[in-house]
C-alpha cells in the first residue's frame, strides 16, 4: 500500500479493480485543517476521467502495469497488431483503447505495450516520433514569415499545422503528448 | 511557464529584485508605524497547537520552527507593544504549486487590538506595497471584500458549520466546494470561523460558536491567518488537550508541552493583543500574478 504523499502525475492506482492514472493532482491545505490531495484519474480501460479527492494520509493501491517492448506490425479495422520481437508474441488493441496514440503510430515503429493482469490495455508512445507528411500546400517560396502556419495530414491520417517551409514528402518530429509539429527532419 | 528542474528560469534575476523591494517595503510599512523587529529561534522545542501542522525533526528534542508565534507572543511581556518578524518557518509534508516545506513568513503582534484592527493594518500594508512595487495584477482587486464562513458555507453548501459543527463535513465542503469558489473569487477576507478551528483565537464576545480569526484569500491562494490572541490560561490548556487527543487520534506523533509558553500564560503577562501571520512567498505570487510558489523562490526543493 501508499499513501496519499506518494501521489504522482502517472501514477497507477488500482480502484474497484480497475488500473486509474493520475493525470493532475493538487495539494489542498485548508489553513487550520486537514490537507487533502485532489486528482484528476483516467481509467486505463475505458478512458473516462473523474475527479476524486483524498484525505492526506490515506492509503491508496498501487495498479501494477508491466510494460513490454513491442512493435507494431499492422491495423486491420479498428485492430491494432503488437509483436514482442524476441518471443515473437502478438497481442491485438482495438484502436478505441489506444486512443490519440493512433495518429502517431507507423509499422515496425517500437511503443511499450501496457498490461494488466496479463491483458493489454494501451501503448505508451515515445514522446517524439518521426512522420511522413501525405498532403500540404506547397511551400511558398521566400516566405519567411515566422510563425505562420498551415495544416499538413500526416501518412496515419492525422492533420496538425506546420510552418509555411514544410512540404509534401518531408518528415517532420511529432511530439505525441501535445500531438504538435517539433521539426522537419534533415535528409 | 517556467520549467522545474535545476537551472534558474528565465529571467528569474527580476524576481530576485522584486523579493528584495517587498522585504524592504515591509520593513519601512512596519518601522514606519513603530514596529520593533524581533528574532526567534529557529529551531525549538515544541511545535505548537495545531493538530494538522507537522513539524520537522533537527536533532533529538527539537524540531524547525512551523511558527515563530509562541515565542513571539513571550516578547510582548517586555511591554514591546508592536512587534514584527521576518522569518522561515518548516512544515513537514507540504508540497505542490502553493507549498514549499520551507517558506518565507512575516508575523506581527499589536497589544491593545483585536483581528479587525488587524485586519485594518493588513489592508494597509497591501495597499502599501501595491504602490510601492507596481503590482498592477492585485490593484485593480481593492477594496477587498469580507464575508464570514457562515455566509460562504451557507450560501455554496447550505449548512452553517458554527450553528452545527461537523468537522468532516466541514473540510470535505472545505476542499469540493469552499476552495473551488475562493479560486473564482479575485480577493476576500473571510472572518469568524468555526469555534472548534480557533486554534489560539479568542472566541467571539457576541457568538460562542465563532472565533475572533480571519484569513484572506487572492485568487483561492491563502496569504495570511489572523486572531485576536488567546489570553486566558485555563482555556490554553483545554487547547492543547484538544489538539493532542486529536494528534493520537491520528496515529501522529506527540509533541511535548511547551512549558516556557504555559508559564507565561500562567503569570497573565500575556497583554490583550492581535496578531497574524502572512506568507511572503504567496503574497508575492498574488502580488505578480504568478501560479507556482516554485517561481518566486530561488531554491524550492526541486532546484536543490
Amino acid at each position: 500500500m501508499i499513501d496519499t504523499s506518494d501521489i504522482r502525475k502517472n501514477l497507477k492506482l488500482l480502484i474497484d479493480g480497475d488500473p486509474w492514472v493520475v493525470v493532475d493532482f493538487q495539494f489542498v491545505k485548508p489553513g487550520k485543517g486537514q490537507a487533502f490531495t485532489r486528482t484528476r484519474l483516467k481509467n486505463m480501460i475505458t478512458g473516462s476521467v473523474v475527479e476524486r479527492n483524498y484525505r492526506s494520509g490515506e492509503k491508496l493501491e498501487e495498479a501494477h502495469i508491466d510494460e513490454r517492448e513491442m512493435v507494431f506490425l499492422y491495423s486491420q479495422g479498428d485492430t491494432y497488431t503488437f509483436m514482442d520481437n524476441t518471443t515473437y508474441d502478438q497481442v491485438e488493441i482495438p484502436s478505441e483503447q489506444l486512443g490519440d496514440a493512433v495518429h502517431f503510430l507507423t509499422e515496425n515503429m517500437n511503443v511499450e505495450v501496457l498490461f494488466f493482469n496479463g491483458r493489454p490495455i494501451g501503448i505508451s508512445l515515445p514522446n517524439f516520433v518521426n512522420l511522413e507528411i501525405v498532403d500540404t500546400e506547397p511551400a511558398t517560396k521566400g516566405d519567411t514569415v515566422s510563425g505562420a502556419t498551415k495544416p499538413a495530414k500526416l501518412s496515419t491520417g492525422y492533420t496538425l499545422n506546420v510552418p509555411l517551409f514544410v512540404n509534401t514528402g518531408d518528415w517532420i518530429v511529432v511530439d505525441t503528448r501535445t500531438g504538435e509539429y517539433v521539426e522537419r527532419v534533415k535528409k | 511557464m517556467f520549467p522545474r528542474g535545476a537551472a534558474f528560469p528565465e529571467g528569474f534575476s527580476s524576481i530576485i529584485k522584486k523579493r528584495h523591494t517587498i522585504l524592504r517595503c515591509i520593513r519601512d510599512f512596519f518601522d514606519q508605524r513603530g514596529y520593533i523587529e524581533v528574532e526567534t529561534p529557529l529551531r525549538i522545542r515544541c511545535p505548537g497547537f495545531d493538530p494538522y501542522i507537522d513539524a520537522i525533526p533537527a536533532g533529538t528534542g527539537f524540531y524547525l520552527a512551523p511558527s515563530p508565534e509562541l515565542q513571539m507572543k513571550r516578547l510582548l511581556s517586555l511591554g514591546i507593544n508592536r512587534i514584527y518578524q521576518i522569518t522561515r518557518a518548516f512544515r513537514a509534508n507540504e508540497h505542490g504549486p502553493h507549498h514549499n516545506s520551507e517558506f518565507t513568513m512575516l508575523e506581527w503582534y499589536r497589544t491593545e487590538t483585536d483581528y479587525l484592527g488587524i485586519l485594518d493594518e493588513t489592508e494597509e500594508l497591501i495597499a502599501y506595497l501595491i504602490n510601492a512595487v507596481d503590482g498592477a495584477a492585485l490593484s485593480d482587486y481593492l477594496p477587498l471584500p469580507r464575508m464570514t464562513v457562515s455566509d460562504v458555507y451557507r450560501k455554496l453548501t447550505g449548512w452553517d458549520p458554527c450553528a452545527t459543527w461537523d468537522e468532516e463535513r466541514y473540510f470535505r465542503d472545505w476542499v469540493e466546494k469552499i476552495d473551488l469558489w475562493l479560486q473564482q473569487q479575485r480577493g476576500l477576507f473571510l472572518l469568524d470561523f468555526p469555534a472548534p478551528l480557533a486554534s489560539l483565537a479568542r472566541i467571539s464576545r457576541h457568538d460562542p460558536n465563532r472565533c475572533e480569526r480571519f484569513e484572506l484569500f487572492i485568487d483561492g491562494l491563502e496569504i495570511c491567518n489572523a486572531f485576536t490572541e488567546l489570553t486566558d490560561p485555563a482555556e490554553h490548556v483545554r487547547r492543547f488537550q484538544s489538539a493532542q487527543d486529536k494528534r493520537r487520534m491520528m496515529g501522529k506523533e506527540m509533541y511535548p508541552a511547551d512549558t516556557g509558553f504555559m508559564e507565561f500564560i500562567e503569570s497573565r503577562e500575556m497583554p490583550q493583543a492581535g496578531g497574524i501571520a502572512l506568507g511572503i512567498d504567496r503574497l508575492m505570487m498574488a502580488l505578480f500574478g504568478i501560479s507556482d510558489i516554485e517561481m518566486v523562490l530561488a531554491f524550492p526543493v526541486s532546484r536543490l
